[in-house]
This record gives structure tokens, C-alpha cells and sequence, in this order.
């Protein structure tokens, strides 16, 4: 028996063929999948949306765009795994249990790249959204907001992709805890009267108990309703103009006059 | 030979303040270098971040009623005195500043126009916005049949108690405001009716089809007007409200204020 005889046997009946293969299986379906995800991404619009922020810059300056950077990590995640499964078939390795750790370690990198990814697109998004919200407020200081909302969910992002890779978040974890904490319940004490009126504010204007034009009494002041919204009511009389938070005017009760 | 520069430079030459209508920023940015010459921009947005700035509530596409406002807008914020020669640049045909113009101060008599939008109960947006709707209905019902209207905005709750229903309020519980993109077929459905349609101060419709009952002596508007002008007339003297009104005969947008007639706009012209 020659030698290639012998090689033509070794090729055909081990599991080196059968490595080969399950390599081959795993670049098709990695670019079938990838060419999918490219297409329903663009399907759902995901170009349109993420236009104009700086990851989608980015990417366009290195010649590709964020549906293909994702579809890449697609492909990329499954040509890796189909690698690794080969490998493993042709026990070409033996440090069997290195490669192991990094099958199981693959989809927690392709997780944490995917937030990463989502992340800095959702919060470029969101600060867009906020700032596009306030642009009638003509008040310099507000331009915090949107840029706080930016980085609270980078943060976030970070935080989600670090616990993924297995990193010790707990430090970055208490610090968000603290963060959320002082956001929720400090801006719920400062907007207690706000949420307050608001929520009087919806009833009335539902509801309607008075509208424009009736006059009525509030606590001691009367007068002709000049203005329903939701967190006041103008009440007028002679001269006098009373602006009424509507939660007051729930919890006082109204005294419609009719004569 | 005298140079056309030497003529023509006479109009400009000694005044007091220059007022561009709607400048280019670059256009604005040669002016800001003019020394000892006060530069004000008047335009619908102040696009161009000028010191100096008169808000247009209107695109005035009438040029001696656009170089009026603004100037009464310069008088009503102190920018200029009673006195002041002003050159105006403004555009009369062409999309590019096109014309200049020299005029007094005090040359004509206040109309009111400025005040009418900034010193009324109801927001200046809320007003610009009423007679956008009514310019708006102008243009379109004279293709089927010409409608009137009557807009009173301001002071709603007084207008409510001094008028009545003539049917029932189609606007109640409905939390519409003058502005809102569906606002323009609404109105137009509802102006078929007769009656007033009374607006608050900040834009919302309150009601359609009032019949206002104002103490109508001492009304000082044109001869010749309708019942539907005299109620507007009438109504603005005795409340703080202004108004707005559709002739359905003449096609023209009028609005009052303290019982007179302040601006007569042709809806065609828009």
C-alpha cells in the first residue's frame, strides 16, 4: 500500500472527513444566517434608525455599516463555532478541555458584543429623542439632560457586556444602584406636587366638573375659569387671576355657582 | 456724469437704523461689520442670531405691511424712537433681498398690528396660528362656495359667559388645540354652521357655534361690514379678546382688538 493510498484512506474513512465537512456545514450556514440577519434587519428598517450616530459613522468610515457590522458578528460567531466543533471531531487537539471553555465562553463574547453595539446605538437614540423633545425649552442648562440619558445608558451597556464576560461588576453594580436610586426616589420628592397635579390634572380634563367659561369656587377663591391644564386651573374675577395647582383643587373640592 | 452709486446712495445715506426682512446669514453678516448703524432683522425665525430681532408672526407677502410691522415692532421693543429714518431691505419679487426702501418712523399712524399679536391675552403663536387656519379657509372655500368665519381668541372664560349655544359644543370634552394638524378640517366642517368658534388663551378651542351677545355701542369699524364683523367688532371691546374674521362675501381675513379693525389680509395672497 502506498502512501497515497494509505492518505486517500485516511482522508475518506476518519473522522478527518467528517471534521472537514462540519467545518464546510458551519461557513454555510454562518453566511445563509449572516446574509439573513442582514436582510431582516433591513427589513425592520435598522439602517434608517440608526443613521447619523456615531457608531454608524464609525462603521461607514471603515467601509462597512452597523446592519453589516452585525451580520459579521453573526457569521463570525458561527464560523468560529464551526471551527471549534471541527477540531473537536478531528481530535487534532487534545487540550481538550482549553477549547471547551472557549465554546462556552463564544456566545457570551457575541452577547456582550451585541449590547455593546445596541448600547451605543440606543443611547445616541435616546439623548436624540430627548433633546429633539426639548427643544422649546429656550433654557441653555437643559442641553444635561439628553447627554446624562446618553451615558447612563452606555453605562448600562457596559455594565451588561463586563457581567457577560464574567468581569466583576459588583463596584460598577452598586454604583448604578445608588444612581438609579437617587434619580427615581430624589426626583420622585422634587416632582411629588408635579405627579400630584398631573395626575388630578388627567381626571379633570377627562371628566370635565368645569370648563371654561363656569364659574366656580375653589377654597376661597372664586372666579370664572379662564384655563384648564394639566397640572393647573386659571380661575379670573375682577382683576384678580388665580392659578390653582389641580391637585388642590381635587382634594378642596369644587363649588360650581349657578344662578 | 453722476455716478448711479451717488443717486441711489442718497436713500440710504444718514439713517438712523437698517431692518433687513429675512436676511441670509451671510447677507446679515456683511451688515454686522456697518459701524454706528443700528442692524435689526425681522423675519418669522431668528435664524441668523441677531442681536436685534423683530419676530414676524406672518409672512407678510405685502411689502408695505411687512415693513410696517416691523417697524412697530422696533417702536413696541424700544429699539428705534418715534423720529428714527430707517432703510429697509426687503424682497418684493425675487427669493433674495430685492428692494430698499427709505421711511420715517412716524410716518404713518400705528396700526396696532404688533400689538395685536404681542400685547393680547392669547399667546402670539396661538393668534398666528387662528389666522393661518382662517387664511387657510379663505383659499379653500372660494373654490366651492366662500365661507365665513369667526375666530375669538382670548379670554375664553368672559367670551363663554357672554355668548350662547346656538347648538350643541362639538368641541366639548375634546381637547383640541388651533394648530394640531387635523384642526384645519375640523373647522372647516364646523364653519358650514353659523356662529363663533371661541379659543383660550393657550390655543384650545373651547366651543363652536356661539352666538355672542356683546353690548355692541361704541363699535368703531368700516361701513358696510356684516353682522358677522360687528359681533367681532363688538365682542373684542367688551372682553380682552381679539378676533378674527372670514368675510364670506369679500374673502378677506380681518382681525379686531378693542372694538377696531387692526389688519385686513387677502387670503389669495398667501
Amino acid at each position: 500500500m502506498s502512501f497515497h493510498q494509505s492518505f486517500a484512506q485516511y482522508i475518506t474513512t476518519s473522522r478527518f472527513l467528517l471534521a472537514s465537512g462540519i467545518f464546510i456545514v458551519g461557513l454555510v450556514i454562518g453566511y445563509t444566517v449572516s446574509r439573513l440577519a442582514r436582510r431582516v434587519l433591513e427589513a425592520f428598517g435598522l439602517s434608517e434608525t440608526v443613521e447619523g450616530t456615531a457608531f454608524e459613522r464609525t462603521a461607514r468610515g471603515l467601509g462597512t455599516s452597523t446592519v453589516g457590522v452585525l451580520s459579521q458578528l453573526v457569521a463570525l460567531t458561527i464560523y468560529v463555532s464551526g471551527a471549534l466543533a471541527a477540531l473537536q471531531m478531528a481530535q487534532l487537539l487534545d487540550t481538550y478541555t482549553f477549547w471547551t471553555s472557549i465554546a462556552t465562553f463564544l456566545p457570551q463574547v457575541f452577547i456582550a458584543a451585541l449590547a455593546v453595539i445596541a448600547g451605543l446605538v440606543l443611547g445616541e437614540k435616546a439623548a436624540l429623542l430627548v433633546s429633539e423633545r426639548l427643544r422649546g425649552v429656550k433654557l441653555p442648562e437643559v442641553g444635561v439632560i439628553p447627554t446624562l440619558i446618553k451615558y447612563s445608558v452606555f453605562y448600562i451597556a457596559a455594565l451588561i457586556a463586563l457581567s457577560q464576560l464574567g468581569v466583576a461588576t459588583n463596584a460598577l453594580l452598586i454604583m448604578l444602584t445608588a444612581y438609579v436610586f437617587g434619580v427615581v426616589f430624589l426626583g420622585g420628592l422634587a416632582f411629588k406636587d408635579l405627579l400630584a397635579a398631573g395626575a388630578a390634572g388627567v381626571y379633570l380634563l377627562l371628566n370635565e366638573p368645569y370648563s371654561i367659561g363656569d364659574e366656580i369656587r375653589v377654597g376661597d377663591n372664586r372666579g370664572i375659569v379662564q384655563e384648564v391644564d394639566l397640572f393647573v386651573t386659571h380661575i379670573e374675577n375682577d382683576g384678580e387671576e388665580f392659578i390653582i395647582p389641580n391637585q388642590q383643587v381635587f382634594r378642596g373640592g369644587i363649588v360650581r355657582i349657578r344662578n | 456724469m453722476s455716478d448711479l452709486r451717488d443717486l441711489l446712495g442718497d436713500i440710504v445715506a444718514d439713517v438712523d437704523a437698517v431692518f433687513l426682512f429675512a436676511p441670509s446669514s451671510s447677507f446679515y453678516g456683511n451688515f454686522e461689520e456697518v459701524a454706528d448703524t443700528l442692524v435689526v432683522v425681522v423675519a418669522e425665525e431668528n435664524a441668523v442670531g441677531a442681536e436685534n430681532f423683530v419676530e414676524l408672526p406672518l409672512e407678510f407677502n405685502d411689502v408695505s405691511s411687512r415693513v410696517r410691522f416691523g417697524i412697530e415692532g422696533a417702536l413696541g421693543k424700544d429699539l428705534i424712537d418715534e423720529g428714527a429714518e430707517i432703510a429697509c431691505a426687503t424682497k418684493t419679487f425675487d427669493e433674495n433681498i430685492d428692494t430698499i426702501m427709505r421711511v420715517k418712523a412716524n410716518q404713518f399712524s400705528p396700526s396696532g398690528v404688533y400689538g395685536l399679536f404681542t400685547n393680547s391675552r392669547a399667546e402670539p403663536a396661538v393668534i398666528r396660528d387662528v389666522l393661518e387656519v382662517a387664511i387657510e379657509l379663505g383659499k379653500k372655500g372660494q373654490k366651492g362656495k366662500p365661507v365665513g368665519a369667526l375666530f375669538v381668541v382670548g379670554d375664553a372664560g368672559k367670551v363663554m359667559n357672554k355668548s350662547r349655544p346656538l347648538s350643541y359644543n362639538p368641541f366639548e370634552k375634546s381637547h383640541v388645540h388651533v394648530g394640531d394638524p387635523i384642526v384645519n378640517v375640523m373647522l372647516k366642517e364646523f364653519s358650514r354652521l353659523d356662529g363663533a368658534f371661541v379659543i383660550s388663551d393657550s390655543g384650545k378651542i373651547v366651543s363652536a357655534y356661539r352666538y355672542l351677545e356683546p353690548a355692541a355701542e361704541g363699535v368703531d369699524i368700516p361701513k358696510g361690514l356684516g353682522a358677522r364683523h360687528m359681533a367681532a367688532g363688538a365682542i373684542t371691546r367688551d372682553t380682552n379678546a381679539i378676533a378674527v374674521v372670514l368675510s364670506e362675501s369679500d374673502g378677506l381675513v380681518r382681525a379686531f382688538k378693542g372694538g377696531e379693525l387692526i389688519l385686513e389680509l387677502d387670503p389669495e395672497e398667501y
